[in-house]
């Protein structure tokens, strides 16, 4: 049976900050501004046992980037509990920095002015690891990450593709239990995204490393995380696997019309039925089953329009995420 | 502990090395300070040329002034530059990476950056301490005593930097006050010594330490006093001590901010 890797509950974080009021004169609001408090994380709790690949994922200032950040011990929780391989990420930071690993794709680790190697052995040395154990996982993570061909490069002259695939295996130098990730993707383009992604799922495979990302790329979450956890206004909106999540608005279908010649005009449709592209060349539509059945709206569709082909289909997991996100 | 030792050397090794690779800049920024400092030599020695002894102080005891002044600066700002660095660590969030190394906060920011340029300061401050020695014509235990207060001083330059960078974990935007602290400080200690005298002497002995790195060490030396040594002694202990408490304190009011930065 495999153990809790990372424990919360109950866990949430309120920022507080000045504000001007514009009723007050600047005085007032010089020396006694109003204090506006923010809830970043609201009272939530979950587990993720070991090995697992979790999508931390919602909208900008949902509280994602706040939940790693106390996971990790760079701040403390206003109230609640968090447990990361059974140690207190305030109490026991330095003890958890040797079993986790972290990357904040907007922000490197590495020495921008040294080669690569340097960046490695520094990271090695801070580990307390021995010489030679910093040489054999360099080698190592040389292999599996492909850094041969700019290993002796400046960091500060690699690409962000190279950087990224660079900033991983730095954070995986100490072989962490737990890799925690801030946006990796971000920036990349489509082969270095596709890259990273092999790559995390290789180490997760390999070394058994427990993977908790966030990201809005829905790549990622799709190919890589078997959980979800949808988090927006602080709060946990939605736990279960990755699979589940795609039919979770499996009442939703979407219909592609194709024309004979071309689309002229566009019909009213019933209830339950809505246009999403009205296209000479092609028309989709959404149909709401609560409302219309399908059989019924391919009915109402043909007797509207002249079709060559048709085609229906869920909506994909990027619509289902952004359907959540706006419904909360 | 010795684990701890180990890093922030490994860590200094680095940061010379990456300063090092932009060769230029780093010869220049070495140069430039020791022709700065002696500039600022030259003025003072002319000025008690022009107006004579004041308070007791030489032009030799100037020259030693500086001598302390720019090692404990020197040795601060190279090695341990990163203190410096702390409110734009604070404010960008780049302080998030110290607080996931598994070393000594303090020890991790402080060897985070190297300025090279202090290296121009360390240079002429030792050559200055060397000409005082002669001019003063020290015996051994003056020698050793200079040593120790060297210590001293450096371990106070340390301390305060900590207390005045610390305040940015308090300020949203803290550059201008943590800079205008650190003026506050500097700028006394840099004055000729024989030109504090009561009120003033006490303001920027005991509640700015600002004649605790120069002019005490210099009229310990001279005077031959244990007094003004075991005063710097003290006070090196006891901000090293504040220093150490307030930045444990203010850390824990840590924000973090998601601006993007490029680390070391």
């Amino acid at each position: 049976m495999k153990s809790e890797s990372i424990i919360i509950s109950n866990l949430s974080k309120k920022f507080t900050f000045p504000v001007k009021n514009k009723s007050n004169s600047w005085i007032k609001n010089l020396f006694k501004p109003e204090i506006r408090e923010v809830v970043a994380v609201n009272n939530i709790s979950f587990s993720v046992k070991s090995g697992e690949r979790i999508a931390f994922i919602g909208p900008n200032g949902a509280g994602k980037s706040t939940t790693i950040k106390m996971l990790t011990g760079i701040l403390y929780p206003t109230s609640g509990k968090a447990s990361v391989l059974g140690l207190d990420p305030v109490k026991d930071r330095k003890k958890l920095a040797y079993q986790i690993g972290t990357v904040f794709g907007q922000r490197s680790q590495l020495l921008p002015n040294l080669p690569l190697t340097d960046s490695l052995e520094f990271f090695g040395v801070m580990y307390d690891m021995t010489e030679e154990q910093i040489q054999s996982r360099i080698i190592e993570l040389t292999k599996l990450f492909e850094l041969e061909s700019f290993i002796d490069q400046p960091v500060r002259k690699l690409s962000l593709g190279q950087r990224m695939r660079a900033e991983v295996a730095a954070s995986l130098i100490h072989k962490p239990k737990i890799i925690l990730l801030d946006e990796p993707t971000i920036g990349l383009d489509v082969v270095a995204k596709k890259t990273l992604r092999d790559l995390l799922l290789k180490i997760n495979k390999e070394e058994g490393t427990t993977i908790f990302l966030t990201s809005h790329d829905v790549g990622d979450i799709e190919s890589l995380c078997d959980r979800t956890i949808i988090i927006n206004h602080g709060i946990v909106i939605k736990d279960m696997p990755t699979e589940d999540l795609s039919t979770s608005f499996i009442f939703e279908k979407y219909i592609d019309l194709i024309p004979m010649t071309r689309f002229e005009s566009f019909h009213e449709l019933p209830e339950g039925m809505k246009y999403v592209l009205k296209g000479a060349n092609k028309i989709t539509i959404t149909v709401d089953s609560n409302k219309i059945s399908v059989q019924k709206s391919l009915k109402k569709l043909l007797e509207i329009f002249e079709v060559e082909d048709i085609d229906v289909y869920n909506a994909d997991l990027e619509t289902v995420i952004r359907h959540i996100y706006e419904r909360n | 502990m010795l684990k701890e030792i180990k890093f922030a050397l490994y860590a200094i090794k680095k940061n010379i090395q990456s300063s090092a690779e932009l060769r230029t800049s780093f010869l220049m920024n070495v140069f430039g300070m020791m022709i700065n400092n002696t500039a600022f030599i030259i003025l003072w020695i002319y000025f008690i040329k022009s107006v004579g002894i004041i308070g007791g102080w030489t032009p030799a005891d100037i020259v030693g002034l500086q001598g302390f002044l720019a090692l404990s600066y020197g040795i601060i700002f190279s090695f341990g530059n990163g203190i410096r660095w702390l409110p734009e660590y604070v404010s960008s969030g780049g302080f998030d990476r110290f607080m996931l190394s598994p070393k000594n906060l303090l020890s991790r920011i402080a060897t985070s950056s190297f300025n090279s340029s202090a290296i121009g300061d360390i240079t002429f401050g030792i050559i200055c301490l060397v000409v005082y020695a002669l001019l003063i014509h020290t015996s051994f235990y003056q020698i050793l005593v200079l040593l120790l207060l060297v210590i001293f001083s450096t371990i106070i330059f340390l301390a305060f930097s900590i207390v005045v960078f610390s305040t940015s974990f308090f300020f949203v935007d803290s550059g201008s006050v943590t800079s205008g602290f650190f003026e506050l400080f500097i700028t006394p200690s840099l004055f000729h010594g024989g030109a504090f005298q009561g009120a003033m002497r006490f303001i920027f002995t005991f509640i700015l330490p600002s004649l605790l790195v120069g002019t005490l060490p210099v009229e310990a030396i001279k005077d031959m006093s244990i007094l003004k040594l075991s005063v710097v002694g003290l006070f090196s202990f006891i901000w090293m001590f504040i220093s150490i408490k307030v930045f444990n304190k203010a850390v824990k009011k840590y924000e973090s901010s998601n601006f993007m930065t490029f680390g070391n």
